[in-house]
């Protein structure tokens, strides 16, 4: 008896194993079109009530995934178990194409379709000349100040209004300004400020040896001033319980912030006093991308989808229910987008920002300033050689993708 | 007649030895896809040039990745090597005193509400790792909300940022890697001693032996071949500690500022996000033969000495 059971559970481990392992649908219907995404509720909500009635021939099956590169790099040119098209940052677009898995959406949009867009999302839509995303919306990060705290004519128009503001203001637990000042995306604002880059367009790390080690040592008075600990939740956590007075943060901190019953300023980013440039944040554009096989198999109905998804109505509707700042001009006519003073705040910035860079080699210079400004902020160490340092890995690392 | 005998039990035996594989076989089966197969494919993969300029259309090129993966077996490689086994002697050794210690405070005769201490024992170990370790790092060493710091403040201390520097960033992983690894070894060490019959120690106490002796003579020799593969797992799981290291000190956009790293964490910083899988799985098959290789000599010296 004993040995039946044993028997008998075995086989259903088997069968199980043999479950999970089996085939998903083949998608053979022309007219089905899944979308993996890893966006929140309002974006898709507001994506589905409007392509119900653009397009309502079309089944969309929206399919949240947390780890949504990963699991595209693993099964990315398998149509039986990739998604259709993905909604995504652009910053992969390089990675995925290099892998040969995205189709160029521009042959399947009709002629002036993207004349509308801005050109700062269409420039960060393109790899090797080639667009592979259709520009949604865009992020980037804003100058929000506390009006508790910091009154309108305070906001500093240049880094050295806002060291002299931080000095005044910093102490006892709180502080003038915090800024998730030792991570990659928040620093690039500052190295863009004294005129150079992370990653140059054909995969040079720090074009202007110079101009980041001036950036570094010119952001580390800044540092002094702002607590050990660089990571998100510190951050918006003093920001939110107003223990800080201005933060530089993206548009997802401003639900929390109202929530926090927080009366939020948006100022412009401030100019670098020695450059005089802006600090210009990485823009993200978030977007549409085909995989190839929907594009060679489903061309009729992956068109449909990206024609209706070039209305201004979608980028509006986004706008609104979200506060994203749709990649489409035209939204911006909408009254009610022209009254949102957030939406209006990232329109404005999309003249500074700068699209991530969307180079593969992008995937390891995170880690690489990463340490770089951990090095040189939070352990103390010699600028110059730090720098070094990190430009010697940056250079073994690139050398070590191929 | 012999002879018929004999080919009987020929096949009695065949039959046995057909049965015990037949009746592993689901296991063996499971084995094989879970723990032979990766490791293959990854030995596989390693030989082969898949990145992303090559994803689906790889193809096999030799040693070429072991040859660049000895590049990364640096000076940086070779300090991390050595913080690891520091890191998984000290964490032993702890481990096992502490799980001693609280394992006999669990074994005094008539020790009331026995199962109610033994339930809070256990519950780190019911906790995901993922969540104890953030809650550790947010909860207790947080610089601005911090409980230890709250506790400096309270006593007119200064405020410290714990997993800044090397030695307070390892004795702080340790202290986490105490708290989920102990249940464990508090549970293995607590069952051994259990299973030790009453009559030996009550006959020590006969002829007057210390605690000390009743430890040494009996307690440890008793619970030894008990705890030992449970040791040997644990060691081997502490060496490849990739989780308390790098969510406490070294996840990207929240590093510390901590030089600390495990062979694991310094490979991934160094290879795995090159997206370059055909070397990244050079890099992993290498630190695989040094696993092997240093549970052999341990296992062996196990061996030795049972």
């Amino acid at each position: 008896m004993k040995r039946l059971t044993a028997l008998l559970l075995a086989l259903t481990i088997l069968l199980g194993l043999a479950a999970c392992g089996g085939p998903k649908p083949s998608g053979a219907d022309a007219n089905k079109l899944v979308v993996w995404h890893d966006k929140e509720d309002a974006v898709i909500e507001a994506l589905s009530a409007y392509l119900e009635e653009a397009v309502p021939d079309l089944e969309i099956v929206f399919e949240k995934k947390t780890s949504l590169t990963d699991s595209l790099k693993l099964v990315g040119n398998d149509p039986t178990a990739a998604p259709d098209l993905f909604i995504f940052a652009h910053d992969k677009i390089g990675v995925f194409a290099e892998m040969g898995i995205l189709a160029p959406v521009a042959e399947l949009l009709g002629e002036g379709a993207l004349a509308d867009c801005l050109p700062m999302t269409l420039s960060a839509a393109t790899y090797k000349g080639t667009l592979y995303q259709l520009p949604l919306y865009f992020e980037t990060l804003l100058f929000m100040y506390n009006r508790r705290y910091m009154q309108d004519d305070e906001a500093p128009a240049t880094t050295g209004e806002l060291l002299d503001y931080m000095g005044r203001n910093t102490g006892r637990g709180r502080y003038g300004f915090v800024e998730q000042h030792s991570t990659a995306y928040y620093s690039a604002a500052w190295i863009h400020g004294f005129g150079d880059s992370i990653i140059g367009e054909d995969g040079t790390p720090f074009p202007d040896a110079q101009a980041v080690r001036d950036a570094l040592a010119y952001h580390l008075q800044f540092v002094a001033l702002m607590p050990g600990e660089t990571e998100y939740s510190t951050v918006n956590t003093l920001f939110l319980e107003g223990k800080a007075d201005a933060t530089i943060g993206g548009p997802w901190m401003v639900p929390s912030a109202r929530d926090a019953g927080i009366d939020l300023g948006i100022a412009p980013m401030p100019t670098v006093d020695v450059t005089g440039k802006p600090l210009a944040p990485y823009s993200g554009v978030q977007g549409v991308h085909v995989l190839k096989f929907a594009a060679e198999g489903k061309t009729e109905a992956v068109k449909t989808l990206l024609s209706a998804l070039t209305d201004p109505a979608i980028g509006t509707s986004l706008a609104l229910a979200s506060g994203c700042a749709p990649a489409n001009v035209k939204c911006y006519d909408d009254p009610a987008v022209a009254g949102d003073e957030l939406v209006q705040s990232m329109r404005a910035t999309a003249e500074i920002a700068v699209p991530m860079p969307n180079i593969p080699e992008m995937d390891v210079m995170w880690t690489v300033v990463g340490n770089l400004l951990t090095d040189v902020n939070l352990s103390g160490k010699d600028v110059g050689a730090s720098f070094d340092a990190a430009l010697a890995k940056a250079s073994e690392l690139i050398a070590a993708m191929k | 007649m012999k002879k018929r005998e004999k080919n009987e039990a020929a096949k009695k035996r065949r039959r046995g030895i057909f049965y015990s594989y037949a009746w592993s076989s689901p296991s063996l089966l499971l084995i094989a896809l879970m723990v032979v197969f990766p490791i293959l494919y990854t030995g596989y993969i390693s030989l082969t040039n898949m990145n992303v300029y090559h994803w689906f259309d790889f193809t096999v090129v030799g040693l070429d990745n072991y040859l660049r993966a000895l590049f990364v077996f640096d000076s940086g490689f070779l300090s991390a090597l050595l913080a690891t086994i520091l890191w998984t002697a000290v964490n032993m050794i702890l481990q096992l005193i502490i799980a001693f210690v609280l394992a006999s405070l669990l074994n005094i005769r008539k020790l009331r509400l026995r199962k109610l201490y033994k339930t809070l024992l256990m519950f780190p170990w019911a906790m995901p790792g993922y969540v104890s370790i953030l809650l550790w790092k947010t909860g207790m060493f947080n610089t601005q909300f911090g409980l230890l710091n709250q506790w400096m403040e309270k006593l007119g201390l200064e405020a410290a940022r714990w997993l800044s520097s090397d030695l307070s960033a390892f004795v702080c992983c340790t202290v986490v890697n105490l708290w989920l690894a102990l249940p464990f070894m508090i549970m293995i060490m607590d069952g051994a001693m259990q299973s030790i019959d009453r009559g030996y120690e009550e006959s020590a106490l006969l002829d007057g032996a210390s605690w000390f002796q009743r430890t040494r003579y009996i307690i440890v020799p008793a619970i030894k071949p008990i705890i030992t593969p449970a040791v040997i797992n644990t060691v081997f799981t502490t060496f490849k500690t990739f989780d308390v290291v790098y969510l406490l000190t070294q996840q990207a956009g929240a590093k510390t500022g901590s030089g600390f790293h495990t062979i694991l964490t310094y490979a991934y910083e160094n290879a795995f996000i090159t997206n370059n899988y055909g070397y990244s799985s050079a890099i992993s098959i290498l630190i695989f033969i040094l696993l092997i290789v240093f549970s052999a000599r341990f296992q062996l010296r196990e061996e030795g000495d049972l």
